[in-house]
């Protein structure tokens, strides 16, 4: 029974999706290519634009009036009712998995004008352009996702997007981003941009001979040293000694980070927590602080007569001042009105700390723990380069004493890498610890 | 009914920062009613909210009494009252606990004080979120529900402790006039379920006389009632009452004196610039 008199393709019609929420960041080509498949509409004042149950065609967006939008109840809609105005999108059903049928009935409460969009073109037009259309799709997911509170319509997004189990589990909703990852352009541009470092190393250095860039150990032989069976300089992949120095150093740090984690909260909590204890010891700490990691290698060898524990001090130093800090601000974050809140809930001084105190501060807690795995890694290559006898930064300074220049390279290389991983195994630990903060972040505009 | 009747009896507030003595409230007296809703309006910046900080236990007080079902809450010897679940405030921009989900955020205040164990407030929590009309967001965290129904799960969590007063300090300004609207309604549903005092301070009047029993209208800086209004339609109320014609002549009637306070505050802002 629809009122529709088709009117052509109006020329408002870019400039009406540019107001909405999936279409709002595309591209002006992407843009005029939706504009083209869609049809414009006119609904009278009360007419019915289509009802719970119909065949789901079109996806709508509205360019001017209101319309009121009802999902039915076993939609568990976050809002049932939902005035739209221009910019406003509904009819979004088709869209999910093996949904046909409309969620929702709609209804135009003034005179209204809308852009009709046949969903399979949609689809199509935009899987036809990966990188702008991935963007819509994601836009898509996000809004749809914000709607609904049933896991089994939830599961149905994923049409537009990559598996979605029903339960939203942390490890869902992470693997849920990766495989979003995957299908956005962006991992392809990373490719794209390894491809141009390491071209522009070869070019350099072997083909070119740049100055500067002579001397340096070419990329074929770095490689080739590397995946040596039997290395020039006694260091590659099949060799043992690799890996005892990777394990020697990631030993070190493990020791240091865990150390620096355990005290460095404690002590940030404390900062944060009571004011006369930060008063004795924060402008003590704020001193120290500043300190490079080197100025303290010579005491830190008159301390420890081992040089082992000597390099795990000064990686857990470094460490220790990165997560005090940042958990102290972490505790100083937290909106007053939370710990006023929990007082008129009826929560003693212990409760408030347990309850709001350590939750509220833990994302700046886990900030920190970024920056602290990071400098522990700088300032143990660092401490190894001055004393030790293993670890990757041994390896980098003893190659540059003995000329085994590709050696260094690989030492460099290996330790971006094993930097890499923990730094992610940081991160996901947090967000193991946040699952409340990871939920917001998915729900949230992408 | 004797439950919730707040006495504020002369109170006086000066912030004194840097030995500028800023009266924020001049000899204030106002009572309200076991179980009444009684509004207090004022601009911005009026005081009203040092008003709320002083029942609540935020804030001390310069001199003066307030007294809560004869038990005086503070005092000129015991200048600052203590939080507790007995009077329990609703903030501004709210405050539940983004790491909590609805559900633990809404017993948290029977369990921390030992009232009930966890399975029992469990129980309790649904039955009181259902009555809300929020079950099925028992296990969303508040981040993922809209502002709306974060309220309305603030107010269930409230409510959880039996507490003689809700204090609320504007808790829908942050909201879109629509979900306003939807908010009254079910404020005021709320209220008729458990009958509590409530304390609620806005700025706007059309607000005020909706809901309250009685509107005090407050100076600006210092803050004291101006004007205290009895809004004689009856309860229970819903949007009808925006339309009708006792409603129009009661913010005729109060209009002038608001609108006098806030340019008042509106000139006293300018000379401070």
């Amino acid at each position: 029974m629809a009122a529709a008199i088709p009117v052509g393709a109006a020329d408002g019609a870019v400039a009406a999706l540019r107001e909405s929420t999936p279409f709002g960041d595309a591209s002006p080509g992407l843009l005029a290519r939706i504009a083209a498949i869609a049809r414009a509409a006119r609904y009278p004042a009360g007419a019915r634009v289509y009802g719970a149950g119909d065949d789901a065609d079109d996806i709508f967006v509205v360019v001017s009036g209101r319309v009121d939008h009802v999902f039915t109840p076993e939609v568990g809609a976050r809002d049932p009712l939902k005035r739209m105005t221009r910019g406003g999108v509904f009819g979004w059903a088709g869209l999910l998995l093996g949904q046909t049928k409309r969620l929702a009935t709609v209804t135009a409460t003034e005179p209204t004008e809308v852009l009709r969009i046949d969903t399979e073109a949609l689809v199509a037009l935009l899987e036809s352009q990966p990188l702008d259309g991935g963007r819509v799709r994601e836009r898509f997911v996000g809004m749809i996702q914000r709607e609904f509170t049933v896991p089994a319509l939830l599961a149905q997004v994923r049409r537009l997007s990559g598996p979605l189990t029903e339960e939203m589990s942390t490890l869902s909703l992470t693997m849920y981003r990766l495989s979003l990852w995957l299908k956005s352009p962006r991992p392809y541009l990373m490719v794209i941009g390894f491809a141009l470092f390491l071209g522009f190393w070869y070019l350099a250095v072997e083909l070119w001979k740049l100055p500067r860039f002579r001397e340096m150990p070419g990329l074929t032989s770095v490689v080739k040293e590397w995946i040596s069976p039997n290395p020039t300089y006694g260091l590659s992949l099949y060799t043992g000694e690799y890996y005892q120095h990777i394990i020697v150093s990631v030993w070190r740090v493990a020791k240091a980070f865990l150390l620096a984690t355990l005290l460095g909260v404690a002590f940030g909590l404390l900062l944060g927590w009571s004011r006369a204890f930060k008063e004795y010891v924060f402008p003590v700490f704020e001193m120290l602080r500043p300190i490079p990691i080197l100025a303290w290698v010579p005491l830190a060898i008159v301390m420890f007569i081992a040089t082992e524990s000597a390099v795990v001090y000064l990686a857990f130093l470094a460490s220790f001042f990165a997560t005090a800090l940042n958990t102290m601000l972490g505790v100083e974050s937290i909106d007053e009105s939370y710990i006023r809140a929990a007082n008129c809930l009826g929560a003693n001084r212990r409760q408030v700390f347990r309850h709001v105190i350590i939750p509220g501060a833990l994302p700046f807690i886990f900030t920190g723990l970024q920056i602290s795995i990071g400098v522990s890694w700088f300032s143990l290559v660092a401490a190894e380069m001055v004393s030790g006898q293993y670890g990757l930064g041994y390896v980098i300074n003893t190659s540059y004493m003995m000329v085994r220049y590709p050696t260094i390279i690989i030492g460099m290389v290996t330790l971006g890498i094993v930097g890499y991983v923990t730094s992610a195994m940081v991160r996901i630990a947090g967000d193991y610890m946040m699952e409340w903060r990871v939920r917001e972040l998915a729900l949230a505009e992408r | 009914m004797s439950r919730g009747q707040i006495s504020i009896q002369d109170v006086v507030k000066v912030y004194d920062p840097e030995g500028a003595a800023v009266m924020a409230v001049d000899h204030c007296s106002l009572d309200i009613e076991a179980g009444e809703i009684c509004m207090i309006v004022g601009p911005s910046g009026c005081g009203k909210t040092t008003l709320l900080n002083a029942i609540a236990g935020f804030h001390d007080i310069t001199s003066g009494r307030i007294v809560m079902d004869g038990e005086v809450l503070c005092s000129d010897e015991k200048r600052m009252s203590t939080p507790g679940p007995d009077r329990i405030v609703v903030f501004q921009n709210g405050a539940l606990f983004p790491w909590k989900s609805n559900l633990e955020n809404v017993i948290f205040g029977p369990v921390m004080q030992g009232k009930l164990g966890r399975r029992q407030a469990l129980e309790k929590g649904r039955a009181m979120m259902s009555d809300a009309g929020l079950s099925g967001v028992e296990h969303n965290y508040p981040g993922e529900v809209s502002s709306g129904m974060r309220r309305r799960v603030e107010i269930v969590r409230a409510l959880m402790n039996e507490p003689k007063a809700l204090l609320l300090d504007e808790p829908y300004r942050a909201l879109d006039s629509l979900t306003k609207s939807v908010m009254h309604e079910a404020l005021l549903e709320i209220y008729y379920k458990n009958k509590v005092t409530i304390f609620f301070i806005t700025h706007d009047l059309e607000e005020a006389i909706f809901l309250g029993h009685r509107v005090a209208i407050m100076t600006t800086r210092p803050c004291k009632p101006k004007k205290v209004l009895n809004v004689d339609i009856p309860h229970p109320r819903d949007y009808g009452v925006l339309t009708s014609k006792r409603f129009r002549e009661l913010i005729e009637e109060t209009n002038e004196a608001v609108h006098e306070e806030a340019l008042k505050a509106f000139q006293a802002g300018e000379k401070e610039g």
